[in-house]
C-alpha cells in the first residue's frame, strides 16, 4: 500500500519530466536562427540580418549599479562613446556603420556570477545582438557569460576582465576575448621590481575572496619563484574583516623582504596602517584593486613608500588623441571624467568590433545588412598591429588582445590618482607580453 | 485630533528619510506612467497617503469604536498631511540655505538632482508650500479612502496598485508580450519607458472591474469550482470544471518558458531554486518552529558536493586543474547522494546544539553558515574546492543530449524539484510527524511530557531541511554551471528567511508567493539593486509588526503568532487533554523551551 | 488516509532516538577538540627553529588579543544587559555600534581638517565621545520604540526576526546616507607611537582602549548594583511581572537599559575607530557577532561574563589559529579565524551552555 502510493508519486513526477523535455525538444529544434536564408555562406551560429533603415544591435554588460558601479558606467560610456566616432567627429551624434545606427542594449553584470548569468541570458536570448563589450569583471565571466554567449556564437569582448584563466588554454571559450591586459603580465612584472629593483629575496602574499586576488598574487607568486625568490607566507583574508594586526604579526615571523596585498580599498587601506606599525620595515606593494583615492585619503602618512602596480595609463593618456579628443568629448557627453580607467580599454573594444564587422557583413542589394557570426569571430581574432587608444591591439588565439602591456609601479603618495601628490608618473615600468612571462 | 499630528510629523520625517538614502532623488527618471507618475513622485506622495490613512483610524471613545465621518476624516487626513509637507518642506527650505554641495559632502544621496526635483527652480519657500500643497491633497485623498464603502474602495485600491505593479514591471512585460507576438506600443511608451496614460487606464479598469466581479459573483465562481461545498474532512472536493481549471493551470505554467523566453525564464528559475530553499527551510522554522539563521549552510553544501561528484573542474590561473577529490558521476545518480550527505550532517550538527534554547540556536546556525562560507574561500580547502576562483564545468543534468543549462530548460528541471519538494511537505505537514513538530513547536514541554521525543523530531526536521535545501543548491549550480564563494554568503540565509517569513511561516502556498515577490520582483527591477537589503530589512521588521502571519497565511499557524493565549494544536488538545501540564507562565511570552 | 502511509515514520524516530545518539556525537566531539587542541599545540611549539614561531611573536599576539578583546567586551556588554532584562538577542546591537563610530566620524573628520583635533586632543575626543554615545543611542532607543516594544509579549523567536531585519535596514540606510566606501579616521597626533610597559611596546591608542573599557565597566558595575535604577534594572531582570507589580515601570527600564547598551557602544564605536582608523557601514556585523560569542563565552546575562568572554575572545581570536593549526600544516591559518570564532561559540553552548562564569547546566527554559 504504502510502496504503491509512492511509485505512483514517482511515475508521476517522471511523466511529467518527459512531457517537459519533449515539448522543449521540438521548440528548440524548430526555433533559433532556422529562418535566415538569404545568407550567401553557411554559418554554423548563422547570421545577423540587419534590415534596411533597422540599427545593428549591440550589448554591453557592465556593473552598472551598487559598489562597483562606476568601474562597469566608465566601460559603458568607453564603449557609447565608440559609436559617437564612428563618423570621425566626436560631436555627440552617433555615426553610422556601413550605413545603419548603432543601438545599445545595456545590461548590469552586477560584478557577480549571478549577475553574469541574468544578463548574459538576456544577451543571448536576443537574436538581433551581434556583439557584447563586457563584462566588467572576472567572476561575471569566467565559466557563465563567457559560456553563455558563446554558446550562442555572440562574441564577448571585455575592457576589464584581468583574470588569467579567462584566456587559458583549457577555460577559454570561442567567442570570448579581452582588451584589458591579462594579470599574468601585471603580476610578473611585480614579481621582476620586487627581485630586480628591490634586491628581495623574500615574499609574502595576501589575496582576499575574489578572483582578482588570487590571479595576481598566484602570477606574482610562480615569477617570483622563477627569479628563485622565497615565498614566506601566501595568506587569504576575508574583505570585511577589520582586525589584521594578529595575522601581519605571524606574516612578520617569517621576516620577508616584501608584503604583496593586491586587495581592494577598504582592507588594503588597513593593511598598510597596520603593517605600517608591525612590519616599517618590509616594502609593501599593492595593485589597480586599492588604487584609489579613497585610500590615499585613509591611510595619511602611511602611504609614503607603498607601491602600486596597474597598467600605465601615462602611455596612452599622453597621446594627443587622447588629451585633445577623446578627453573633452568624455566629458561633454557624460559630465564627468572619468571614474576608472577602462574606458579606452572599451573603446578600443567597441572599434576592433566595428572594424570586424565591416569586414565580414555582406551588404545586401535592399540595404540590409548579413553578418555571418563565426566569421565577425575570425575577423576579430585575427585583429593584428591595430593602433587602439590603449597601444597597439593583437589579438592570441585564445582573445587576449593587450598583448604588450605596460605596467607601471607607482610609489606613494604619488600614486596615480585623485588626490595623489607627484606628477603621477611611475617609478618604474615595463612593457611585457604573454610570451615573456609564466 | 492629537494623533493625526503625531502621524503627520512622522511621515514628512520619513519623507525626509526616503530622500536621504537616494529613493527620491535617484529615481526622477523611473517614468511609471506617461511623464508625471514617476517612482520619485510616488515615494513623494506615499508616506503622507498612509499618513492620512492611518490618522483617521476608528477611535475609541467611551468604550466604543467610533469611525470618523467622511468630511471629518478629509480636514483630519488633511492636517496630518499638510504637518507631513510642512515637515518635508522645512528640510528642502533648509537645505537649500544651507546648500546643497556641502550637505552632500556628508548625505551623498542629497543631491542637486533631489532640490531640482523638489523646487523644479522654484525658490525652495515656494517649493515648500506646493509641498505642503501636495501633502495635504495625498492625505486627505488616502483619509478619504479608508471611509469609502468596500463596493467603491476595493476596486479602487486594486486599480491603483494592479497598475503600480504594471508600470514597475515596464522591462519585462514589454518583453513577454513580444515573445507573443503582441502590439505593445500603445500599453508601454518607448519615450517614457513606462506605462502610457491609455495603458495605465486600460489596466486600471480590467483591475476594478475583475475587483467588482470578484465582490459580486466571487461566491458563485469559488462555488462552481470547489463543488457543492466540501467534503467531510474538511478538504475541498474536485468537480469537472476544477480538474479541467487545474490541467489548464498546469498546461500554462508547462508552456511558461516557451511563451515568456529567456530572460523571464532565468528569473523564474531562480525564483524556484530559492522556492527550494523556501520549501527546506520551511520544514524547519515553520513546522518544528526552530529558527535557522545558517541556511546557506545546506546550499552551499548541495552546490559543492554536486559539483564535486560530478566530476567540475577548478579554475586556477593556469586554466584548471582536477579537484583532489573527484567522481564523473551522473547527475541523476549524484542527487541522492548529496540529499543523503546533507541529512546526514544535518543530524551531525544538529544533535549537539538543537538541545539549546531557540535563539541560541538560531545564533549558532548562524555560525555555521559563516563558517562554511570562509571554508570554501580558504587556501586550506582550495585544492578540493578551488578557494575564490571556484570551480566550473558542473554538469548539466543532461537526459541523453538534452541539457538543463538553459534557462528555459532548467525551469523544467527546478520546476519537477518544486512540485516534489511541495508534496514532500505537504504530506509531512498533514502526518504524524507534522502533528509531532506542530506539538513541539507549540509547546515543547507539553509535548516532551507526552512522549513525543523532541530531540529526535528536530533532529528529523533539521535533517529534512537540510536535504531539501542541498537540493536547491544542487541545482543552483547545474543552472549556473560555474561556483565561487561569492555566491554563497549570509545573506543568502536571510533572504530565504524572509522568503519564509513574508510568505508566511508554515504555509506553502505562502513559500512561493515569498519567493515571488523576494527573488522574482527584484529580478525583474533591477534598478533597485541598490536597495533590496533595505527594503529586505524593512519588511522583515513591518511583516512581524503588522501582519506576523504573513501574505498568504497558514491558518494554524496565524493562530499562534497573532494571539498572547496560544491555543493548543486540535490533535495536540484532543490527545492530551487530560494529562496536560501547564506551561510556565512568562512575563515575556517565550514559546521554545 | 494521511496517517497510514507514514505510521512507520515515528516509531523509527523513536527507536532512532532511544541508541544516545547525542551523548556519543558529544563524546567523539570533545575528544576531536581535545586531540587537536594538544596535538595542534604541541607541534606547533615544536616544530624546528627557524619555522618555530618566536617568543615575541605570543607577547604580541597577547597584547593585540587584549586590546580586541577590550572593544568586544564593551559590545557584548549591550547584548548581555539586553538579554539579562528581555532575555532576547539584540541582533541589531552590530549596527548600534556602527551608528555611533559612522556619526563620530563626521566631526573627527570636520576637527582634523580645521585642525581643531590636534591643537585641542583631549577636549576633541572628549567630544567625539559624546557624539558616538548619542548616535548609538538614539539608534537603540528607536530600535526598542519601533522594533522591539510592540512585541513585548510575542513569542520569542518574532523579535529576533525584526532584530535581524532591523540590523539590515539600518547598515543600508547607513550606506543609503554617507555611501558605501570605507572613510579613514583621523587619530589625533597624541594617540600615534607606543610606549613600553615592562619591555613590551604597546601602543597607544590599545591604552587607551584598555582604561577606558575598564573604566566603562567599573561604572557600570557601581551603576548596576548601587543605583537605584540600577536595582530597578536587576529586580525586572529578575522578574519583570513582580517587578512591575512592585511599582517598577518595567517599560522606563527596558528603555534605560537600551540605553545604556548604546552609551557601552558608543563608547565602543569610538574606541574601534581610534583602533583601526576606518569606519563603513558593515563594521557592525562581524564585531557583533563576535560580541554576541563573547558574551555567551563568558555567561550570558552576566557582566563580569561579558567581560571576561570579551577577553578571552580576542585572545583566542589572536592565538588559537597559528596555535593549534599551525601543526598541523593548515595553510593560512587566519583565513579561517572567523570559523574558529563560531566554533568556539558552538563549543561553549554544547559543552557549557552557561558559560564560563555560568552554572554550566543547560538551561531548559
Amino acid at each position: 500500500m504504502k510502496r504503491r502510493r509512492w511509485l505512483t508519486v514517482v511515475a508521476t513526477v517522471a511523466v511529467l519530466a518527459l512531457v517537459a523535455s519533449a515539448c522543449s525538444n521540438d521548440e528548440g529544434g524548430g526555433g533559433g536562427e532556422g529562418t535566415d536564408t538569404e545568407t550567401t555562406e553557411v554559418d554554423e551560429f548563422g547570421t545577423v540580418e540587419v534590415a534596411s533603415g533597422e540599427p545593428i544591435n549591440l550589448g554591453t554588460l557592465m556593473v552598472i549599479s551598487g559598489a562597483d558601479a562606476a568601474l562597469g558606467q566608465d566601460s559603458q560610456n568607453g564603449a557609447v562613446l565608440a559609436a559617437d566616432y564612428l563618423d570621425g567627429t566626436f560631436d555627440g551624434t552617433p555615426g553610422q556603420l556601413l550605413g545603419h545606427d548603432i543601438n545599445w542594449v545595456h545590461e548590469d553584470d552586477l560584478c557577480s556570477a549571478e549577475g553574469g548569468q541574468a544578463g548574459g541570458t538576456a544577451l543571448a536570448a536576443d537574436p538581433s545582438i551581434v556583439a557584447v563589450i563586457g563584462t566588467s569583471c572576472s567572476s561575471s565571466a569566467l565559466g557563465i557569460a563567457d559560456t553563455i554567449l558563446s554558446e550562442k556564437g555572440i562574441l564577448l569582448i571585455s575592457p576589464s576582465n584581468t583574470n588569467p584563466a579567462l584566456t587559458s588554454e583549457e577555460a577559454h571559450q570561442p567567442f570570448y576575448a579581452r582588451t584589458a591586459h591579462n594579470d599574468r603580465i601585471q603580476g610578473a612584472v611585480v614579481a621582476e621590481y620586487a627581485l630586480n629593483e628591490l634586491g628581495a629575496t623574500k615574499m609574502a602574499t595576501i589575496s582576499d575572496e575574489s578572483p582578482y586576488t588570487q590571479g595576481l598574487t598566484a602570477a606574482a607568486e610562480v615569477n617570483f619563484e622563477a627569479g628563485d625568490g622565497t615565498v614566506t607566507a601566501r595568506e587569504r583574508i576575508n574583505s570585511e574583516d577589520t582586525d589584521f594586526k594578529p595575522l601581519l604579526r605571524s606574516i612578520a615571523e617569517g621576516d620577508p623582504d616584501v608584503l604583496y596585498a593586491p586587495v581592494f580599498v577598504a582592507a588594503c587601506s588597513l593593511i598598510i596602517k597596520q603593517a605600517a606599525d608591525i612590519m616599517p620595515d618590509v616594502t609593501i606593494m599593492t595593485s589597480d584593486g586599492c588604487s584609489s583615492s579613497d585610500t590615499l585619503k585613509n591611510t595619511g602618512g602611511a602611504i609614503d613608500g607603498v607601491l602600486v602596480s596597474g597598467p600605465d595609463i601615462s602611455v596612452f593618456q599622453e597621446g594627443e588623441f587622447y588629451t585633445n579628443d577623446f578627453l573633452p568629448a568624455y566629458e561633454s557627453a557624460f559630465g564627468s571624467e572619468p571614474t576608472s580607467v577602462f574606458h579606452a580599454h572599451s573603446f578600443d573594444a567597441t572599434n576592433v568590433v566595428f572594424d570586424a564587422i565591416e569586414q565580414v557583413a555582406v551588404e545586401n542589394d535592399d540595404g540590409s545588412l548579413s553578418i555571418p557570426r563565426t566569421a565577425l569571430r575570425d575577423a576579430v581574432f585575427a585583429t593584428s598591429g591595430y593602433e587602439g587608444l590603449t597601444g597597439i591591439i593583437t589579438c592570441t588565439e585564445l582573445g587576449d588582445c593587450a598583448t604588450d602591456v605596460t605596467i607601471g609601479i607607482f610609489e606613494g603618495p604619488n600614486w596615480p590618482v585623485e588626490g595623489g601628490q607627484g606628477d603621477g608618473k611611475p617609478i618604474f615600468s615595463d612593457t611585457k607580453s604573454l610570451d615573456d612571462v609564466l | 485630533m492629537r494623533p493625526a499630528i503625531r502621524i503627520g510629523v512622522v511621515a514628512g520625517i520619513v519623507t525626509i528619510f526616503l530622500a536621504a538614502v537616494g529613493l527620491i532623488g535617484n529615481f526622477t527618471e523611473l517614468n511609471l506612467i506617461g511623464e508625471l507618475v514617476t517612482f520619485a513622485g510616488l515615494m513623494l506622495v506615499t508616506p503622507p497617503l498612509i499618513a492620512g490613512y492611518v490618522a483617521v483610524a476608528p477611535r475609541v471613545e467611551a468604550g466604543e469604536l467610533v469611525e470618523f465621518e467622511r468630511g471629518r476624516a478629509a480636514v483630519v487626513g488633511g492636517v496630518a498631511g499638510a504637518l507631513a509637507g510642512a515637515v518635508f518642506g522645512a528640510f528642502v527650505i533648509f537645505v537649500d540655505a544651507f546648500g546643497v554641495e556641502r550637505i552632500r559632502r556628508v548625505f551623498i544621496n542629497i543631491s542637486p538632482v533631489l532640490m531640482d526635483y523638489l523646487t523644479a527652480g522654484r525658490p525652495a519657500a515656494v517649493a515648500a508650500v506646493i509641498l505642503v500643497v501636495v501633502s495635504a491633497v495625498a492625505a486627505a485623498a488616502g483619509a478619504v479612502y479608508r471611509l469609502l464603502p468596500d463596493a467603491v474602495r476595493k476596486p479602487l485600491g486594486s486599480a491603483v496598485w494592479v497598475t503600480l505593479l504594471f508600470g514597475f514591471l515596464q522591462r519585462i512585460v514589454p518583453i513577454a508580450l513580444d515573445q507573443l507576438d503582441i502590439e505593445r506600443d500603445w500599453l508601454y511608451s518607448k519615450v517614457t519607458g513606462g506605462l502610457t496614460w491609455v495603458g495605465a487606464i486600460a489596466i486600471a479598469a480590467a483591475a476594478a472591474g475583475v475587483s467588482v466581479l470578484k465582490a459580486r459573483k466571487g461566491d458563485a465562481i469559488r462555488g462552481a469550482i470547489a463543488g457543492r461545498g466540501t467534503r467531510d474532512d474538511g478538504r475541498p472536493g474536485f468537480t469537472p470544471l476544477s480538474v479541467v481549471l487545474m490541467l489548464a493551470g498546469l498546461g500554462v505554467v508547462l508552456v511558461a518558458p516557451h511563451v515568456l523566453g529567456s530572460v523571464i525564464s532565468e528569473v523564474l528559475g531562480t525564483v524556484m531554486v530559492f522556492a527550494l530553499l523556501g520549501l527546506g527551510l520551511n520544514i524547519v522554522v515553520g513546522y518544528a518552529g526552530l529558527l535557522d539563521l545558517g541556511y546557506v549552510f545546506f546550499f552551499t553544501l548541495g552546490a559543492y558536493s554536486l559539483a564535486l561528484l560530478t566530476g567540475a573542474t577548478l579554475n586556477t590561473f593556469i586554466g584548471s586543474t582536477e579537484p583532489v577529490i573527484a567522481f564523473n558521476l551522473n547527475f541523476y545518480v549524484a542527487i541522492p547522494i548529496v540529499v543523503l550527505i546533507a541529512a546526514f550532517s544535518g543530524v551531525l550538527i544538529g544533535a549537539p546544539v538543537l538541545r539549546l534554547r531557540g535563539d541560541y540556536l538560531a545564533l549558532v546556525t548562524l555560525g555555521l553558515g559563516e563558517m562554511i562560507v570562509v571554508l570554501v574561500t580558504s587556501p586550506w580547502l582550495e585544492p578540493l574546492v578551488g578557494g575564490p576562483n571556484g570551480m566550473r564545468d558542473i554538469t548539466n543534468a543532461a537526459i541523453g543530449n538534452f541539457g538543463f543549462r538553459d534557462p528555459k530548460h532548467f525551469y523544467y528541471l527546478a520546476f519537477a524539484f518544486v512540485v516534489l519538494a511541495l508534496f514532500v511537505s505537504w504530506r509531512l505537514a498533514n502526518s504524524r510527524v507534522g502533528r509531532a513538530w506542530t506539538a513541539l513547536r507549540e509547546d515543547e514541554q507539553v509535548a516532551d511530557a507526552m512522549g513525543v521525543s523532541t530531540t529526535a523530531y528536530k533532529l528529523l526536521a533539521f535533517a529534512m531541511g537540510g536535504a531539501i535545501g542541498s537540493v536547491g543548491g544542487a541545482l543552483f549550480a547545474v543552472k549556473i554551471g560555474s561556483l565561487t564563494p561569492a555566491s554563497f554568503t549570509v545573506l543568502v540565509s536571510i533572504q530565504v528567511l524572509g522568503i519564509v517569513i513574508l510568505g508566511g511561516i508554515g504555509s506553502l502556498p505562502g513559500v512561493i508567493t515569498g519567493s515571488l515577490v523576494l527573488v522574482g520582483l527584484p529580478g525583474l527591477l533591477r534598478e533597485f539593486e541598490e536597495y533590496r537589503l533595505l527594503a529586505y530589512g524593512a519588511a522583515l521588521v513591518a511583516v512581524m509588526l503588522l501582519r506576523p502571519q504573513g501574505l498568504v497565511p497558514n491558518v494554524r499557524r496565524s493562530r499562534e503568532l497573532k494571539e498572547e493565549d496560544r491555543e493548543q494544536d486540535k490533535w495536540a488538545s484532543d490527545v492530551a487533554a487530560d494529562e496536560r501540564v501547564a506551561a510556565p507562565a512568562s512575563p515575556l511570552g517565550e514559546s521554545a523551551g | 488516509m494521511g496517517s497510514s502511509g507514514v505510521a512507520a515514520s515515528p516509531a523509527r524516530v523513536g527507536g532512532f532516538a532511544t541508541l544516545p545518539w547525542r551523548r556519543i556525537i558529544l563524546i567523539v566531539l570533545g575528544a576531536t577538540i581535545a586531540f587537536i587542541v594538544v596535538v595542534g599545540s604541541y607541534r606547533t611549539l615544536t616544530l624546528p627553529e627557524g619555522e618555530r614561531y618566536s617568543g615575541d611573536f605570543w607577547v604580541d599576539q597577547v597584547v593585540n588579543g587584549l586590546g580586541q578583546g577590550a572593544i568586544l567586551a564593551l559590545i557584548a556588554l549591550g547584548y548581555t544587559l539586553v538579554y539579562g532584562i528581555l532575555r532576547m538577542i539584540n541582533f541589531a546591537h552590530g549596527e548600534v555600534f556602527m551608528a555611533g563610530a559612522f556619526i563620530s566620524f563626521f566631526f573627527a573628520d570636520a576637527y582634523v581638517k580645521s585642525g581643531f583635533l590636534n591643537s585641542s586632543p583631549y577636549l576633541c575626543l572628549l567630544i567625539l565621545f559624546v557624539v558616538s554615545i548619542a548616535g548609538s543611542t538614539l539608534v537603540a532607543v528607536l530600535l526598542e520604540r519601533i522594533a522591539y516594544r510592540p512585541l513585548r509579549n510575542a513569542p520569542r523567536l518574532v523579535p529576533l526576526i525584526t532584530a535581524i531585519g532591523a540590523s539590515l535596514f539600518i547598515q543600508n540606510a547607513f550606506r543609503g546616507f554617507f555611501g558605501p566606501q570605507p572613510f579613514g579616521y583621523p587619530l589625533p597626533t597624541v594617540l600615534e607611537g607606543s610606549v613600553d610597559l615592562v619591555g613590551i611596546p604597546v601602543s597607544k591608542v590599545t591604552i587607551l582602549v584598555f582604561v577606558a573599557a575598564i573604566v566603562s565597566m567599573l561604572v557600570l558595575q557601581v551603576f548596576v548594583h548601587r543605583s537605584r535604577t540600577g536595582r530597578s534594572m536587576r529586580a525586572v531582570a529578575e522578574d519583570s511581572e513582580i517587578a512591575s507589580l512592585m511599582g517598577i515601570n518595567v517599560d522606563r527600564i527596558v528603555v534605560i537599559t537600551f540605553v545604556v547598551g548604546g552609551v557601552l557602544a558608543g563608547i565602543a564605536g569610538v574606541l574601534f575607530s581610534l583602533t583601526f582608523q576606518q569606519v563603513q557601514f558593515t563594521m557592525g556585523f562581524k564585531p557583533g557577532i563576535a560580541a554576541f560569542t563573547a558574551a555567551v563565552l563568558g555567561g550570558i546575562g552576566s557582566i563580569g561574563g561579558a567581560a571576561l568572554g570579551g577577553f578571552v575572545l580576542g585572545l583566542l581570536q589572536a592565538i588559537g589559529p597559528p596555535l593549534l593549526l599551525t601543526g598541523f600544516n593548515v595553510p593560512s591559518p587566519f583565513s579561517i579565524r572567523d570559523a574558529f570564532v563560531f566554533l568556539v561559540l558552538i563549543l561553549v553552548l554544547v559543552f557549557r551552555p552557561g558559560g564560563l562564569l555560568g552554572s554550566g547546566e543547560a538551561e531548559k527554559v
